[in-house]
């Protein structure tokens, strides 16, 4: 019952306070911002302007073969028209195609900040597509994937896991630091520590409202975002177990100082750390081990896999009972400190 | 009630002592004042009979427990006023004793009643942010009565008060002590501690410098004088006199029964007067 009223208390001061507004206001923002000003995919539609000077069935399979590309092309009577029209769009890219000697000869014209990896795409793209277009072509390429039957997510979707392992999981580890240090300000921590209450009451009530905070805050941006094709139950069990180790390793990591502003490099250093695993959730060619050893890590595909349709639950279910078991340890070690060092 | 013995305690882990062996006793029902002025180790002696802070060297029990391994059920029978008011500005002056009643084993006062007590009645339903410094000091005093504690551990109760209200905390602390309520009272305000206390003990440097009863000390220590105005033939006339001095006691028994006695005060030292004479030290 202590511990219920320690929680109720400090709900109570929470709703009287601006934090949580803050959080669930957190929310809401990027709620519009996903739905109002991001696509649901990213094909940035790149505008070719082309000038073809072939001959016969070339010239018809060349034209036939951009308008498949996926580009926005618009063919031009002259190379010098082309580079008219690039000198107006400076986000388009220029294609005079001809023949020379009976082979086909592509000249690209750039912008000239277009990075190399660009320039590769461009000219592979669109040369793999006449090369398939033109008479006498065999493609003898295939592609197998690891993976058969692989699930994608829109664009806008995936960005929903780094939302909710950086708010919903992430953000209480400051914000429990502040609420024990403001408590420790007030003094009213030196009140409650001469109540037959015992520390982990104390410590829990606190865990329990960024509890709350966090589920909120996350299932309105699932809500939203996600609409039906999020799987609730595994991802309210994934956002318990993951914002409760969040709160855990920053009563841990409070344990160690006395005031705010001592904690708050630390504090601020963790989250940034764990904020690395986002490039390699965006960019799964660059993995090294010491990202994938963050928590973060796992978090972020583990929150990406209740987006599934046919979500890993053996993977989600390791994580929530890897995540629960890290939150009571570091739990356990922080009522331990905090038993010595609470009002000293 | 209370049992210390050597007693010490360093903030800095060294041999740097806030406290040093301090050693005394507290009987049932006793009011204890712990006299001294600031940083003289009376709140760091409090701290650690209270469990605020760890006991490092010494023995201390409190109520029957001993501190060192002190079950929580304790604080069941201990209440602790802050000499800083620590309540929850953004909760009301009844909200903070319901929040705080709510976490004792034992059966609890009243909070409406203890407002009343301490007159915050008229401003229970309001944020305790926005109470004066005297009243969140007046609703720390009352949080402190929730367990109606057998020993009570109060730090400075007066201090920054107004003389009305002040006096209403004595009156408080005069009730629970006939209740047979033992209180620890620590303060530098020597008024106080001459009204309420049973015994004090003077600390300074960390160290106790003598205990005995406000009584004792002013026999030992005061001057044995009493100051006499009356009128003798149309004049006022003033005389200090010796208690001691058979002659002297003669002549007072003579203004007196003469009936023109004025004004007549006794001239014992007061507590401060007495600190100031052992220790060397003021209390401010």
């Amino acid at each position: 019952m202590k511990l219920l009223y320690s929680f109720l208390k400090d709900m109570q001061l929470s709703l009287k306070g601006f934090y949580i507004y803050i959080e669930i206001g957190f929310a809401l923002v990027f709620v519009a911002v996903m739905l109002l000003a991001v696509p649901e995919y990213f094909e940035p539609k790149v505008t070719v302007y082309a000038h073809l000077d072939l001959e016969g069935p070339y010239q018809a399979a060349a034209e036939e073969s951009l308008t498949q590309e996926g580009y926005d092309i618009i063919l031009l009577p002259s190379r010098e028209e082309v580079e008219t029209e690039l000198a107006n769009d400076r986000g388009s890219v220029g294609l005079a195609v001809g023949l020379e000697d009976g082979r086909i000869v592509y000249d690209y014209i750039l912008q000239g900040y277009e990075d190399e990896k660009f320039r590769n795409i461009i000219k592979t793209s669109i040369e793999s597509g006449f090369a398939a277009e033109m008479p006498g072509y065999e493609n003898v390429t295939t592609v197998t994937t690891l993976e058969g039957n692989v699930e994608k997510l829109s664009d806008r979707l995936n960005m929903l896991p780094v939302f909710l392992a950086l708010n919903a999981a992430f953000m209480g580890l400051f914000i429990i630091a502040s609420y024990i240090f403001l408590d420790k300000e007030e003094g009213t921590i030196r009140a409650f520590a001469v109540t037959p209450a015992k520390v982990w009451h104390y410590l829990l009530g606190k865990v329990g409202v960024i509890l709350v905070t966090g589920l909120l805050s996350g299932l309105i941006a699932a809500a939203f975002i996600a609409g039906l094709k999020a799987h609730y139950l595994h991802l309210i069990l994934l956002l318990i177990a993951t914002n409760v180790f969040g709160s855990a390793l920053g009563l841990f990591i409070a344990s160690f100082f006395n005031t705010m502003t001592k904690a708050m490099g630390w504090l601020y250093m963790s989250i940034i750390v764990l904020a690395f695993a986002a490039v390699s959730y965006y960019n799964p060619a660059f993995s090294p081990l010491i990202i994938r050893i963050l928590p973060s890590y796992p978090m972020l595909f583990a929150f990406r896999e209740t987006l599934y349709e046919a979500g890993n639950l053996g993977y989600i279910y390791a994580n929530v009972l890897g995540f629960t078991l890290a939150g009571v340890v570091f739990f356990l070690l922080s009522n331990w400190r905090f038993k010595k060092t609470l009002t000293v | 009630m209370i049992r210390v013995e050597g007693l010490y305690h360093s903030y800095s882990h060294n041999e740097k002592y806030a406290v040093r062996d301090a050693s005394f006793e507290i009987a049932k029902g006793e009011v204890f004042g712990f006299l001294g002025p600031s940083g003289a180790g009376k709140s760091t002696t409090q701290g650690v009979m209270t469990g605020l802070l760890p006991l490092q060297k010494g023995n201390v029990t409190v109520a029957g427990y001993d501190v060192k391994k002190a079950p929580r059920a304790m604080f069941n029978k201990i209440g602790v006023s802050f000499e800083q008011s620590n309540v929850y500005g953004k909760l009301t002056g009844l909200e903070n004793l319901e929040f705080y009643r709510r976490l004792f084993d034992v059966p609890t006062r009243d909070p409406k009643e203890l407002l009343e007590l301490v007159g915050l009645d008229h401003v229970a339903t309001q944020r305790a942010g926005e109470y004066s410094k005297g009243m969140k000091h007046r609703l720390t005093f009352a949080r402190s009565m929730l367990n109606s504690p057998e020993m009570w551990f109060l730090d400075e109760p007066t201090t920054g008060l107004d003389p009305a209200i002040a006096s209403v905390i004595k009156e408080i602390v005069k009730g629970e002590k006939e209740k047979g309520t033992t209180v620890f009272l620590t303060t530098h305000n020597m008024f106080v501690a001459d009204e309420l206390c049973d015994r004090v003990a003077f600390i300074i440097d960390g160290e106790i410098k003598l205990i005995d009863s406000p009584r004792n000390l002013k026999l030992q220590h005061g001057e044995q004088l009493v100051e006499v105005e009356y009128r003798d033939n149309g004049d006022v006339k003033k005389e200090r006199l010796s208690f001691i001095d058979e002659k002297d006691m003669h002549h007072l028994n003579d203004i007196v029964n003469s009936g023109k006695v004025e004004m007549m005060h006794t001239k014992e030292a007061t507590l401060e007067e007495i600190f100031i004479k052992v220790t060397g030290k003021g209390l401010q």
